[in-house]
């Protein structure tokens, strides 16, 4: 019974000894996480605090359906219409070149390359993820837009420069998101397609894409996330004219455009309308978002 | 899944044709308007000179963040027009006279060459702030000037003493404002400290940051600087809220492409480009040799 006891209390020690580090761990754990929630809900809290002056003032219609954007004038006129559109069109655009060479390029990379060949194009993929914007930027400014000019006219800064531009950005967040959908897709798919007298290219097209297709389409959102959010590149070769556009050759401005354009240069309810167009940018990116955690619930 | 493939494909093509045929739009000669972003004093400062306001800008023209911004534009693209801070001019682009007059230091003085402006100071009236005033009185000495010269503007005072420092103790004072006066004010700054230490062997530092006029008013008003640049005249209001001084001269320079024939535009031509009521170069004679 004693010796029953004494083991009973070296457990106890034993235990107290761990609660105690489990104890330290799990505030740690605790403060990471709440600082992590903290920084989220700040910047949330910021921008809608900072833009909520700008949607009173201007009003929430004529502020998202205005079209004209005149922030210093006597009376100024604050419509981010032809920001939203500008965004969209940029965005779709950027999507119709990046994601049939991605979709694509994914596709040959998980069941086409040879070894040697994915030895090269893997790291590349990845290269081409490393770049900084401002350098797809200044390529596109020096390389891309005179290119437009003498092709298609106009310009040279317009959608069709940012388009592309973007378009080739995203490449390395679809073909990396895309391929590793496919290789996870088991092996037994491709095989039994196959024995039941499918050639290699009805295997993959028409048994592992569908298999794979909510990660191919989670490529695309976050493509297409990158895409609105992206700044610096857009802002060297977009034009940034405040205006709808009439024509694909047409300068446009995207929301990002329009905040880090004029941020440094505001004041007053012009800084504010800027705050607001951070806002709308955040709504869209929470969209997205949604988007992907709707469709992996979906896959699952 | 085939026609979805398909489908994909035939869309790929026709926006392709789709680009194709609309490209063909740009006929050959059409000028690429380049304008700053709104709050920017050399913008404010053109457009006040020529005579638009901001609704009567062409919505073609393209808009530049920065100054080298509107000289990497106008440098890669032949048909473009800008204008830039007659001190950041370089020459990988080509400024053109204005109503037959090229923009020089005694153009503008004399008022000959028209599109200059002032680069002024602002500051709290009646500030006892001992660094500011010593670092305006250096600003307007015979050494300031003589700073405003050397970089390619016009100075204002034609006969400034010698500097003397009156400063009893270091410091620090923060200038913010105009991204076209702030190269002169980073010039003017360290030479400023630097005489400081030969004379009174006291440390100052003067901190230069841009973010444009609009941003220079907004700092002084709420204290965030003892200084602000601006690059464009002040209004009425503001020249009786602030103690305000013009510090230098400067022209706005009009920049082409180097490949462009242009040598000379008058104000007229200028605001015409501008408003978009002239979209081709050979409507103000000139025409590119193929």
């Amino acid at each position: 019974m004693a010796q029953i006891t004494t083991s009973g209390e070296n457990v106890l020690r034993a235990r107290a000894k761990i609660d105690v580090k489990e104890l330290v761990m799990k505030i740690v754990f605790i403060i990471a996480a709440v600082i992590f929630i903290l920084a989220v809900a700040f910047i949330c809290i910021f921008i809608f605090v900072q833009a909520f002056p700008a949607f009173r003032e201007i009003g929430l219609i004529k502020f998202l359906f205005g079209t004209k954007w005149f922030p210093t004038v006597e009376e100024p006129k604050f419509g981010i219409l032809p920001m939203i559109v500008g965004s969209c069109y940029v965005t779709a655009g950027a999507l119709v070149i990046g994601v049939p060479i991605g979709f694509l390029t994914a596709v040959f990379m998980a069941r086409y390359c040879p070894k040697p060949v994915y030895k090269v194009m893997k790291p590349v993929t990845n290269i081409l993820a490393g770049i900084p914007s401002i350098i797809y930027g200044y390529f596109g400014l020096m390389v891309v837009v005179p290119f437009v000019r003498e092709t298609f006219g106009g310009d040279g800064m317009s959608i069709l420069t940012a388009s592309f531009i973007l378009g080739i950005m995203i490449l390395p967040t679809i073909i990396s998101i895309s391929e590793n959908s496919i290789r996870a897709v088991p092996k037994s798919y491709f095989e039994g397609a196959v024995a039941l007298g499918a050639t290699k290219e009805r295997a993959v097209f028409l048994t592992e894409v569908p298999a794979a297709k909510s990660g191919i389409a989670t490529s695309i959102i976050l493509g297409l996330g990158r895409v609105i959010g992206e700044t610096m590149a857009v802002v060297m070769i977009c034009g940034n004219q405040a205006r709808l556009p009439d024509e694909i050759t047409d300068g446009v401005r995207t929301l990002t455009a329009n905040i880090v354009l004029e941020l440094g240069y505001a004041e007053g309810l012009h800084r504010n309308a800027l705050i607001a167009t951070a806002a709308v940018l955040f709504v869209f990116i929470l969209i997205i978002t949604l988007l992907v955690s709707l469709i992996r619930r979906k896959a699952r | 899944m085939k026609k979805i493939l398909m489908a994909v494909a035939s869309t790929v093509l026709a926006c392709g044709i789709g680009v194709a045929a609309v490209g063909c739009g740009g006929a050959d000669g059409d000028i690429t308007v380049v304008n700053r972003t709104a709050g920017s004093g050399t913008r404010d400062a053109f457009l006040e000179i020529i005579g638009i306001t901001d609704e009567e800008l062409t919505p073609d023209a393209a808009e530049a963040q920065e100054t080298q911004n509107v000289i990497t534009t106008v440098s890669g693209n032949e048909k473009a027009i800008g204008y830039i801070s007659l001190g950041s001019l370089n020459d990988t682009v080509k400024a053109v006279n204005v109503g037959g007059h090229a923009p020089t230091a005694e153009a503008i003085s004399g008022g000959d060459y028209a599109i200059a402006r002032p680069f002024n100071v602002v500051y709290e009236k009646d500030s006892t702030n001992a660094i500011l005033n010593d670092f305006l009185a250096f600003i307007f000495s015979a050494e300031g000037q003589t700073i405003v010269e050397d970089n390619g503007y016009v100075k204002v005072e034609e006969n400034g003493e010698a500097f003397a420092s009156t400063l009893t103790e270091g410091g620090s004072i923060r200038v913010s404002g105009s991204t076209s006066v702030a190269p002169l004010m980073s010039e003017l700054a360290p030479a400023y400290e630097e005489a400081v230490k030969e004379q009174k062997d006291l440390d100052v530092t003067v901190t230069v940051e841009q973010g444009g006029s609009s941003v220079g008013i907004s700092d002084v008003r709420g204290g965030k600087s003892v200084l602000g640049m601006v690059s464009r005249e002040l209004t009425e209001d503001e020249k009786s809220e602030f103690g305000n001084s013009a510090i230098a001269r400067d022209g706005i320079a009009i920049i082409v492409n180097k490949q462009n024939p242009c040598t000379n535009l008058t104000v007229e031509q200028i605001k015409n480009i501008y408003t978009g009521e002239v979209k081709n170069w050979s409507d103000v004679g000139v025409t590119f040799e193929e």
